[in-house]
């Protein structure tokens, strides 16, 4: 993957556009913040000597125009985050194959997202961003950020506290799959939860999950828990080979990864610590390697393909 | 006082559950058997297909494809054991592997769709059987592992249950990628 991608004229003259337009509303942040901040003070300050009116006046005018200033350059921070995945996103996913196409309005759907059975848990908030489709020879794929949370909820003295809790930040990858099958076979990190669920099914009837495949890669087996309804199309899916390609793939992960194999396709979900594709706000645009940690992320997805050898079609499936 | 019933309790219905996990557990391997035997059958029923549709393009595979029609009728015929099957099929799954070799001497017959068909689907059964051979040994090794270690053991040696011998890998399962070196030879 070149590095130096910014250095195509075309991606330097828009990020040379945007870069002025980042400028304005990061100034244009720090006024509407100071402004708040400078009336909340004067409240303050009006208040300790005795001119609490006065203090709300003056102090509210001007926490109404920062709050003003904020709200306006609100919609232009959204244009410029648009342009920069459009433009900048946009030509470097053609710099890597021409196929690729962002649409970053547009995601992995909350229905999809539970039809994939990638996790147990199903979310109470959900959020989807920045689709990204391709086309790699016969292997269709696209994939999303993905933000899945579920809650808790905790009786304190002050009343009812909800806590949030991840089940996937990252990115879900989904692939037509090289093989026919039918049931479902689903991948899943081995926590404490999963191995003694998969302890019980092999030892006590009637206990545990009876759906666990054991399966001959050890070293898959250390990282992995494997559910199928069918336990010949799991290992017809999971041959010694792609076991070996997807712990490659995992080690190339800092957190384990979640699979499934569900109606012709191969789901994928990959933890990630950050929001990928989004535009500096207070940094500039026009250091080399602005895009670096994105390209990185881009051309590991475009590779799942060739890693996992979703192109070979020896099979009947076209 | 309670505590001595509640434990008593437990360990009658964990040894209910190991009972019943063996006896699972020797009927997977049962199932697992017949699984391997569906898809046998399922490749065998490839042949008479394959073997016509190469009639009508090569004049010097006689040979080969007699010889791949008597191994079927072998391994269809009555009273033929597992093992002989699953010998047979090996033996039958070399000679299509030539034969798919010889192929490359014929364009007409490559570029044919029926043959192409054919050949996708047979890349698949073999695939197929491999997983299939692949469940049973698992589901051996598990009812094995149950039969040996206690405390199913117990119970194990109760119902008379033997360890039974896994299959031994084919040359197919230990590569792996032979179906794309098929294509590719």
């Amino acid at each position: 993957m070149p590095t130096n991608f910014t250095i195509n004229p075309a991606v330097e003259a828009i990020l040379v556009e945007l870069e002025v337009q980042r400028k304005h509303i990061s100034s244009t942040n720090i006024k509407g913040w100071g402004a708040i901040l400078v009336g909340v003070i004067s409240i303050f300050v009006a208040a300790s000597f005795g001119g609490l009116i006065i203090g709300l006046i003056t102090g509210g005018a001007i926490i109404i125009y920062g709050i003003v200033v904020l709200n306006k350059i609100a919609k232009e921070a959204a244009i410029y985050k648009r342009r920069f995945k459009n433009d900048v996103i946009g030509a470097a996913l053609r710099n890597i194959d021409p196929n690729l196409t962002i649409n970053p309005n547009d995601g992995i759907s909350e229905t999809e997202f539970r039809f994939s059975q990638l996790f147990p848990t199903t979310p109470d908030r959900y959020f989807t961003e920045d689709l990204i489709t391709g086309k790699i020879d016969k292997t269709s794929f696209y994939f999303a950020e993905v933000h899945a949370e579920y809650k808790t909820e905790t009786q304190t003295k002050n009343g009812k506290q909800t806590h949030w809790h991840d089940i996937l930040k990252g990115i879900i990858f989904v692939g037509d799959f090289n093989k026919h099958f039918n049931g479902i076979t689903i991948i899943r990190p081995k926590d404490f939860g999963a191995s003694l669920g998969a302890w019980f099914a092999k030892n006590v009837y009637s206990f545990g999950d009876k759906n666990v495949v054991e399966l001959e890669n050890d070293e898959f087996n250390k990282n992995f828990v494997v559910y199928s309804n069918d336990q010949i199309e799991a290992r017809y899916i999971l041959t010694p080979a792609l076991m070996e390609r997807i712990g490659v793939l995992n080690q190339r992960c800092s957190n384990t990864i979640s699979l499934s194999f569900i109606n012709a396709n191969m789901y994928i979900a990959f933890p990630l610590a950050k929001n990928y594709f989004e535009p500096p706000i207070y940094k500039t645009l026009l250091k080399p390697n602005l895009l670096d940690e994105d390209l990185s992320v881009l051309s590991f997805m475009h590779d799942i393909v060739h890693e996992l050898d979703l192109n070979t079609r020896i099979w009947t499936k076209a | 006082m309670i505590i001595v019933p509640i434990i008593v309790i437990a360990f009658v219905i964990i040894g209910i559950g190991m009972y019943n996990s063996l006896i699972g557990k020797k009927n997977q391997v049962t199932n697992a058997f017949s699984a391997i035997d569906v898809m046998l059958k399922k490749r065998f029923d490839l042949i008479p297909n394959l073997v016509e549709v190469v009639k009508q393009y090569t004049q010097y595979e006689g040979d080969t494809l007699t010889k791949i029609t008597e191994l079927r009728g072998k391994a269809m015929g009555a009273n033929v054991s597992e093992a002989d099957k699953l010998a047979l099929d090996q033996q039958m799954g070399a000679a299509v592997k030539g034969l798919m070799v010889s192929v490359e001497n014929y364009p007409d017959l490559k570029a044919n769709t029926n043959f192409l068909n054919l050949q996708s689907t047979w890349t698949e059964s073999e695939e197929q059987i491999a997983a299939a051979r692949r469940n049973y040994n698992a589901t051996v090794t598990t009812y094995n592992n149950a039969v040996m270690m206690f405390p199913s053991s117990i119970f194990a040696s109760m119902l008379g249950y033997q360890t039974m011998s896994v299959l031994e890998s084919t040359a197919e399962e230990r590569q792996n990628v032979n179906a794309k070196d098929l294509f590719n030879s």
